[in-house]
């Protein structure tokens, strides 16, 4: 498109961006600037934007609430449920893509799932993983409440369609010829898949790997529901701020900027690949 | 983990048969696995979910009791509160969808023209989206502060009037539509950036020649190809909104009183709150009812797009 370029509108139109900047960025911006504040800088009006930086907050959060404790719980249970997702989807989403199995009523209804909101079952997730906790498998597997294992299947089970809904588009996008030739020379389905797909796929399979994980860190309501203490992960952390004697913004702010740290980082490396992949190949390009 | 025998179970059979095995039982085995977790741990709960629907249950009297019959369906329907949630659950619904389409669309035009530093501005504003709202919606509560919250000093900077943001039950709402503007606006921007620029050039080549006005080739060109990610964007904003349960949590708790109170968090305060795991669960059913009954709506023409690509291929 060419477009007549006059620079009354050039200035409009970059003044504009500057301001959808100052909307997006701003609540963060700000969030870390608090996190470094002292005390007496945080409950103050007017708010204070020059002021000598220090980590105490940091260490509050770290060393007086063991918030790194949250981290790595999180850690623990997105990166496992992750790789469940991605190699269950993987497998399911190969079937769809390619042989169409249940002529499209079996991919309507995975993803018809993905409607149900969380909170629908998760009474009856709280019931039934209060029961299997009790038995000797339920406890042999981490199933019960304020367990690891309780919070992998919850986030398995949840992330699995929208996993294969994305998946099922990139493996769309590989051409079936080269299977064909590859069968031809005597591969089984297994190894085509193994040796000639999934290694074709593999940028795919990451992003969908990207999403489930920011999906997973970010998690609230199963995590505040199902655990207590020992399974609780950043996003129930955070709210072990709220005192008796109010909110410590400055610890808040803390921890909150370390909760969010690690996923701002890799959206920022991940994002070009990101944007292909929201969009489900219904932009090429 | 049923998951992890059914992986193991399945791979050992495919090896094991490789040489008759047809098309249709290799692609059955592999979608095996993943479609028992779910209907093992979506369905079940669900299943759940319905029978005690039909039951006496409150947890502080006894746990899941005898048979009541049709008695919590009949309560949905007198209940105002049930109303009252679904109705500002629609009112969220609308206006921050609406918002969050026509600002992000806006938003990817200008981007779209940017001639430097297009990649740099795409960083900073998927930021939002990279965050949890459970996480930023807390330090969202400190902006909104009436006394040491920024946003009324930068109004009140400019002489504007600086509302009680959480705790006007005239504004809160609007408040938490603001914040889930911030968070997934972004995401609508992106999309539809990315669908511009995948935009073929021809036709519009061939408008330019024929004069069109820019008005005429927006209408009839640009908005019509970008209608299928539009779309998508669309229906996957409307399901969030529906659902939206972190957000309220943290910045309201459903209140003040019980004015933001939606959907899924009067469910909550009915189930985990007053322990009525009955009427949660008979709402909850109500609930996805509608939900299907949109999806089947708003999916079909998704699926098609999955299915004919399925067949072309």
């Amino acid at each position: 498109m060419h477009e007549k370029r006059s620079l009354p509108l050039e200035v409009l139109r970059y003044g504009l961006i500057v301001l959808v900047i100052g909307f997006f960025v701003f609540p963060i911006f700000w969030m870390v600037l608090t996190s470094l504040k002292p005390d007496d800088a945080i409950m103050v009006s007017p708010p204070r934007f020059l002021f000598t930086p220090t980590l105490e907050n940091y260490r509050h959060a770290i060393e007086d609430k063991n918030f790194l404790f949250y981290i790595r719980n999180t850690l623990i249970i997105s990166v496992i449920s992750t790789v469940f997702v991605v190699i269950l989807g993987s497998l399911a989403a190969y079937s769809f893509a390619r042989y169409n199995v249940g002529d499209g009523h079996l991919l309507f209804f995975i993803l018809s799932t993905k409607m149900m909101p969380a909170i629908a079952v998760i009474l009856p997730f709280f019931l039934i993983f209060r029961e299997v906790g009790k038995t000797g498998f339920g406890q042999f597997m981490h199933l019960g409440l304020d367990q690891h294992g309780a919070l992998i299947l919850s986030y398995v089970v949840f992330n699995l369609p929208f996993a294969i809904w994305l998946l099922v588009s990139f493996f769309q996008d590989i051409p079936r010829e080269l299977e064909h030739s590859a069968r031809l020379d005597g591969l089984s389905r297994l190894k085509v898949l193994r040796k000639v797909t999934l290694p074709l796929a593999a940028p795919g399979i990451a992003v969908t790997a990207v999403f489930t994980l920011i999906f997973c860190w970010n998690e609230f309501l199963f995590a505040y529901i199902l655990t207590r203490k020992t399974a609780s992960t950043v996003t129930v952390g955070v709210e072990s701020f709220f005192t008796l004697q109010g909110i410590l913004w400055g610890p808040v702010a803390a921890a909150a900027t370390i909760a969010v740290a690690p996923m701002l980082v890799f959206v920022l490396a991940m994002q070009r690949y990101m944007v292909r992949g929201l969009t489900f190949g219904a932009v090429r390009g | 983990m049923a998951n992890v025998l059914g992986v193991s179970h399945a791979s050992d059979m495919v090896v094991r048969s490789k040489a008759g095995m047809s098309d249709r039982t290799f692609s059955i085995l592999l979608v095996a696995p993943a479609l028992a977790v779910i209907l093992v741990f979506a369905i079940l709960p669900l299943v759940y979910a319905l029978d005690v629907s039909f039951r006496f249950a409150d947890l502080t009297r006894g746990g899941i009791r005898e048979y009541v019959g049709l008695d919590n369906y009949r309560r949905v329907f007198s209940d105002s509160n049930f109303w009252t949630a679904g109705w500002i659950t629609l009112k969220f619904t609308v206006v921050a969808v609406t918002l969050q389409m026509t600002l992000g669309v806006g938003i990817a035009f200008l981007l779209h023209g940017m001639t430097v530093g297009k990649g740099l501005v795409r960083s900073l504003i998927i930021l939002p989206l990279a965050t949890s709202a459970a996480v930023t919606g807390l330090f969202w509560r400190y902006l909104y502060d009436t006394q040491f919250g920024v946003l009324n000093w930068i109004l009140g900077s400019f002489g504007l009037p600086e509302p009680n943001w959480l705790g006007d039950y005239t504004i809160a709402l609007w408040s938490v539509v603001i914040f889930d503007v911030w968070q997934w606006t972004p995401f609508v921007a992106l999309i539809a950036l990315a669908g511009l620029q995948a935009l073929p050039r021809e036709p519009f080549e061939a408008a330019e020649l024929d004069g069109a006005s820019s008005w005429r080739v927006l209408r009839t060109l640009t908005f019509p190809l970008l209608k299928p990610v539009l779309f998508l964007v669309l229906v996957l904003r409307t399901i969030d909104c529906v659902r939206l349960y972190d957000a309220v949590a943290v910045l309201t708790r459903g209140g003040p009183g019980t004015s933001t109170e939606t959907m899924t968090f009067y469910l909550y305060r009915t189930g985990l709150k007053l322990f009525r795991m009955d009427y949660a669960s008979t709402m909850a059913i109500f609930f996805l009812y509608v939900m299907l009954v949109a999806a089947i709506f708003a999916l079909t023409p998704l699926l098609k797009q999955f299915t004919d690509r399925a067949k072309e291929a």
